[in-house]
């Protein structure tokens, strides 16, 4: 541990030290810090064009109302009122309780499955690199289709799938999936797992390869077995890319549910409606810009909030 | 990197990396691997049956008539091949077109986000400055807040830039939501890399840059590969944008030629299985060919100590 | 068949509406030579056109009316720009805000509220007064366009709603095609056999099922819109009306168990498949289902069932409008060469959607076919879906969640009818 991070700490250093064949200004800037922060100007400027402004003027639209559909309203100002009305709204306490599980159950057993699949797949056995491309599929397909697709295997009438579960007896005939509440979150989240495991799969197998296969022999010198492999060179080798893959999974489960979208639209009933759902449907069915915007404004806090808790305790940023 | 080693390692010999345990020659432990090659081939038959079967099912049903799908008699193999449902596909207008504007774009995006996002991670990864942590939180906002604001606002920026309907305008946007994604992973995978190789390579000469080109760069393949299907995929697949930035006649892209097959009152179930495997295949085909380029080691030849 | 619509149209008919169709159809006849050339001056310019087809047939049919157009006026271009019906809003809403309108866009009778109050629609009223074709259109197909008084679509073509049932099935159990509600109820009672998985009735609980919530708290007279055109929930009839309808469900057991979450395509299906013996939808989906049962035979079409209070035999017209003045008279040549017989009957042979015009729609293959009566039947006293700032906003993320969750036993018909008054007033409050 020690040796390791002394040398990186030195080496993270920008380092100033003479170099007789390059004097000219450029080279010096390149080595100095300013290369840092020039390094990174071509993604701030982009990032910023983009999310300074909307996110500002929709701060600023949360506390007004902004009904698109009534213009005759225009856009007075009216403080907490849409915060108030969001704390009273039964429709967004289920969905923060729905989003919750969503994300949670979503991410988790993403990662396990798609952990499990690239520490298997990493072996590298005969046909396991076709089989690397064949995980990914699913993956790779347009949500509108796979998600519709599953619509058709899951059909009660036309689907495969009550057809295969028929005839093992593990359901009667003609059952039908998505309509009771309280297990529809979790099957379109078995439909949500297949779709995305990949994703995990896709990263961890890259940074498995990345990992010094001297690492591995060493330790098997010392007789250590595998769950001692997995432990302790695995699983920290691998740390820098788990924890990036899991923010971003994170995140993109919160912030996007096509999947949901076409499978329940958010029912039965409200159901399986999550928090992103509900702020488009908001925008675009009702064209309650203010309230949108309150909903998308408490959406991005629930996420910095978890982001910033779990960067400091993953520690990504840490030598 | 928190990497608590239990054997430190002499990396400066770590230039090609094979299966460690598959190619240890301690003979002790050729029953334990053999085990877990066993585990390891039922695990991924597993996954890959799981992964499939649905796809399978996919192709069956876009060699499938509507009558064999809407069907009260259920089939599982189609009685008689049908290719009508890619017939039809070809035949609707713009499809060529569409699948060529997506190719562009998708083009477009991998090259930009990938030379913008390395050098960011890049810094990122190697530089210590002040607020790191809040950069790297910063780069997620744009995924964090939810699209529903961003359409109106970005729409019109990129009208008054005059980027509506174009290609280099719908792969900028890309890049932009693309970026967190590719900063953040990039991160990761520099950060696995032994920062004493660079060292190796400056005394010799190199700049910085150099070595992030001759280093870093070949030894990240593996997650740069990755990081670019990531971002194809992306971008090929995308939607809604696709849908508000471009027109039917311009830079329209093929997604959204894929979700007009989802009628109002129609639902062919074969053309969609059919869409949907049409258009997976260019993806397939560039991931072999990503794969094969970054992952076989063309570039592991520039490596050196 | 003939028995029960002649009964039908004695009992159900609004006489001052069917009048005014005889009228205007009358008038369209005698007028039918000037249609194709009405519009004297000759118009130029490139117009840009909005819709939300999909499917292969209604885009011939867009080609075919749209070479007669070009035809007619050489000048003028017209870009047609093809948006998922579903996302149709997103786009027009961002292109309103945005200042990147079409000079001409379909609108839905549902939306056209929304659309005007967006700025999206502009006033034809000036246009449609001097129009020499305006008596070709039945004036009850012009409520939904009309706003304040101003005119703000053309009819294109109709969706006229209709009751789809198995015929043989019917005649087989010695039933009649269902003219009320209840004989509605009854007969799916009796044709329902759970064992052999047949059901009575295919229920639209999920996505679209909205407008047959709303039309039947209407049949009860539960909902309906006061003279200014504010939606009234009258609570004790809206609670009885969705009581029943959710009932079909939860205590007939004449639906199928994937009801709340079927949408147009599980139902239709379900029907095609043989696994349902009525659904309710329009004459849009004539064609899909004739591929897989025979009309006449297998299947027949009737009337939408009359509620206790009132009959909603909706007809909803599908509408053009224009979204700016600046190529006026070319937008307004096109917005009218739908309602032109040439345009209408092409439209007609492509799609089998019904002409909004009363000339096309005496076309002998429309009057001929006897599964077509129905739709003549209900076309004079149609009524189109209930239109107010808001409406789709409140149907879809109100009134549907709400009998959802009756249907899934989460809420009572007066909880969820509580919940539909409280969101309905905070929409139009």
């Amino acid at each position: 541990m020690g040796e390791q991070a002394t040398t990186q700490n030195l080496s993270a250093t920008p380092q100033t030290r003479d170099r007789t064949s390059s004097s000219n200004a450029l080279v010096s800037l390149i080595e100095g810090r300013a290369w840092a922060y020039l390094l990174l100007i071509p993604s701030l400027i982009l990032v910023a064009a983009v999310v300074v402004y909307p996110v500002l003027d929709g701060i600023w639209l949360s506390f007004h109302e902004y009904r698109l559909n009534r213009p005759a309203l225009g856009q007075p100002w009216i403080g907490l009122e849409h915060y108030r009305e969001m704390s009273s709204d039964p429709v967004v306490r289920r969905a923060l309780k729905n989003t919750v599980i969503w994300v949670t159950v979503g991410s988790i057993s993403q990662f396990i499955l798609g952990m499990i699949t690239a520490l298997a797949l990493h072996r590298s056995l005969r046909g396991f690199r076709l089989a690397s491309v064949l995980v990914l599929i699913p993956w790779l397909l347009p949500s509108v289709v796979s998600a519709n697709m599953w619509r058709l295997m899951l059909d009660s009438r036309l689907g495969v799938v009550n057809e295969i579960l028929g005839r093992l007896g593990l359901i009667g005939s003609g059952h039908a999936w998505f309509t009771d509440p309280s297990t529809a979150l979790y099957e379109v989240l078995a439909v949500e797992l297949w779709k995305n495991f990949a994703f995990f799969t896709l990263f961890f197998l890259a940074g498995l390869y990345a990992i010094p296969s001297e690492y591995y022999e060493a330790s098997s010198v010392d007789g250590s077995g595998a769950w001692q492999r997995f432990r302790d060179i695995t699983i920290p080798m691998l740390m820098p890319v788990i924890v990036g893959a899991m923010i971003l999974r994170v995140i993109g489960l919160f912030n996007s549910p096509d999947i949901l979208l076409i499978l329940t639209g958010g029912g039965p009933g409200h159901a399986t409606e999550t928090l992103s759902l509900y702020g488009f449907q908001t925008a675009y069915l009702r064209f309650d810009f203010g309230y949108a915007a309150a909903l998308s404004v408490l959406a991005m806090f629930c996420l910095m909030a978890f982001t910033v808790v779990y960067v400091r305790v993953s520690g990504v940023t840490k030598e | 990197m928190a990497s608590s080693m239990a054997t430190p390692a002499d990396s400066s010999t770590t230039v090609v990396y094979e299966q460690a345990v598959a190619r240890s020659p301690f003979g002790s432990l050729r029953r334990t691997r053999r085990f877990y090659d066993l585990v390891a081939s039922v695990v991924v038959a597993l996954v890959v049956i799981y992964a499939m079967a649905p796809i399978v099912w996919t192709v069956l049903t876009s060699f499938k008539t509507e009558k064999q799908i809407v069907t009260a008699n259920f089939t599982w193999v189609p009685t008689s091949v049908t290719f009508d449902n890619y017939v039809t596909l070809w035949r609707r207008s713009g499809y060529p077109h569409l699948l060529m504007n997506s190719a562009i774009v998708t083009a477009m995006t991998v090259a930009m986000s990938l030379v913008i996002g390395t050098i960011a991670a890049y810094s990122i990864s190697r530089y210590r400055f002040y607020g790191r942590n809040g950069l790297m939180i910063f780069y997620l906002v744009i995924r964090m807040f939810p699209f529903t604001l961003l359409l109106i606002p970005l729409f019109i920026m990129l009208r008054n830039l005059g980027l509506f309907d174009t290609h280099f305008g719908l792969a900028l946007t890309y890049t932009t939501f693309l970026l967190p994604l590719c900063v953040w992973m990039l991160k990761g995978f520099f950060d696995g890399i032994p920062p004493d190789l660079e060292e190796a390579s400056r005394v010799d000469g190199s700049t910085r840059l150099g070595a992030l080109v001759r280093i870093v760069l070949p030894l990240a393949r593996q997650g740069i590969a990755a990081t670019t299907v990531f971002i194809a995929i992306g971008a090929w697949n995308e939607y809604v944008w696709a849908l508000l930035l471009t027109t039917a006649n311009g830079a329209r892209t093929w997604p959204v030629g894929l979700q007009l097959m989802v009628g109002e009152f129609q639902m062919p179930w074969g053309v969609l299985s059919a869409s949907g495997i049409i258009s997976i295949i260019p993806i397939i085909i560039g991931f072999a060919i990503v794969q094969r380029a970054l992952v076989s080691g063309l570039m592991a030849g520039g490596v050196k100590g | 068949m003939n028995r029960s619509h002649s009964n039908l149209t004695d009992r159900m008919v609004d006489r001052r509406k069917l009048l005014g169709a005889g009228v205007g159809v009358a008038a369209a006849v005698t007028l039918r030579p000037a249609f194709g050339f009405a519009q004297g001056t000759p118009v130029s310019g490139d117009i840009t056109y909005w819709h939300h087809f999909t499917s292969e047939s209604e885009m011939a049919g867009l080609e075919q009316v749209t070479s007669i157009f070009t035809t007619e006026n050489p000048d003028v271009s017209v870009t047609s720009e093809n948006i998922p019906n579903a996302d149709f809003m997103t786009q027009f809403t961002t292109a309103a805000v945005g200042g990147s309108l079409p000079d001409t866009t379909m609108a839905a009778a549902d939306r056209i509220p929304d659309m005007l109050a967006l700025g999206g629609l502009v006033d034809l009223s000036e246009r449609f007064d001097a129009w020499d074709g305006k008596d070709g259109i039945d004036p009850s197909l012009m409520t939904s366009a009309t706003i304040d008084g101003q005119i703000v679509g053309i009819p294109a073509f109709l969706f006229v709603d209709w009751l789809y049932y198995r015929k043989d099935w019917f005649d087989e159990a010695g039933l009649e095609a269902p003219d009320t509600w209840e004989e509605l109820r009854e007969a799916a009672i009796a044709l329902t056999d759970t064992a052999n998985d047949r059901y009575g009735f295919g229920l639209r609980g999920g996505d679209g099922g909205q407008g047959a919530v709303q039309n039947i708290m209407r049949a009860w007279g539960g909902l309906s819109a006061d003279d200014a055109g504010v939606p009234v929930i009258d609570r004790d009839k809206a609670i009885e009306a969705i009581a029943f309808y959710a009932g079909l469900f939860t205590t007939d057991k004449v639906v199928p168990p994937s009801a709340p979450n079927d949408s147009y395509s599980q139902i239709m299906q379900a029907f095609r498949t043989g696994q349902t013996a009525m659904v309710l939808h329009h004459t849009g989906s004539l064609a899909e289902i004739s591929a897989d049962l025979e009309p006449g035979v297998e299947f027949m079409t009737a009337m939408v069932p009359a509620g206790p209070v009132e009959r909603i035999q909706g007809v909803a017209p599908l509408y053009n409008g224009m979204c700016k003045e600046d190529n006026g008279d070319a937008s307004w040549a096109w917005l009218t060469e739908w309602t032109t017989p040439d345009a209408a009957v092409a439209f007609l042979e492509a799609t089998g959607y019904f002409p909004a015009s009363s000339t096309a729609a005496q076309d002998p293959r429309i009057t001929e076919n006897p599964i077509y009566q129905a739709a003549i039947d209900a076309i004079p006293i149609g009524v189109g879906p209930l239109s107010f700032v808001g409406a789709p906003g409140w149907a879809g993320t109100s009134v549907l969640p709400a009998f959802q969750q009756v249907l899934t036993g989460q809420a009572t018909a007066e909880e969820a009818v509580d919940q539909m008054i409280a969101d309905l007033e905070a929409e139009i409050g």
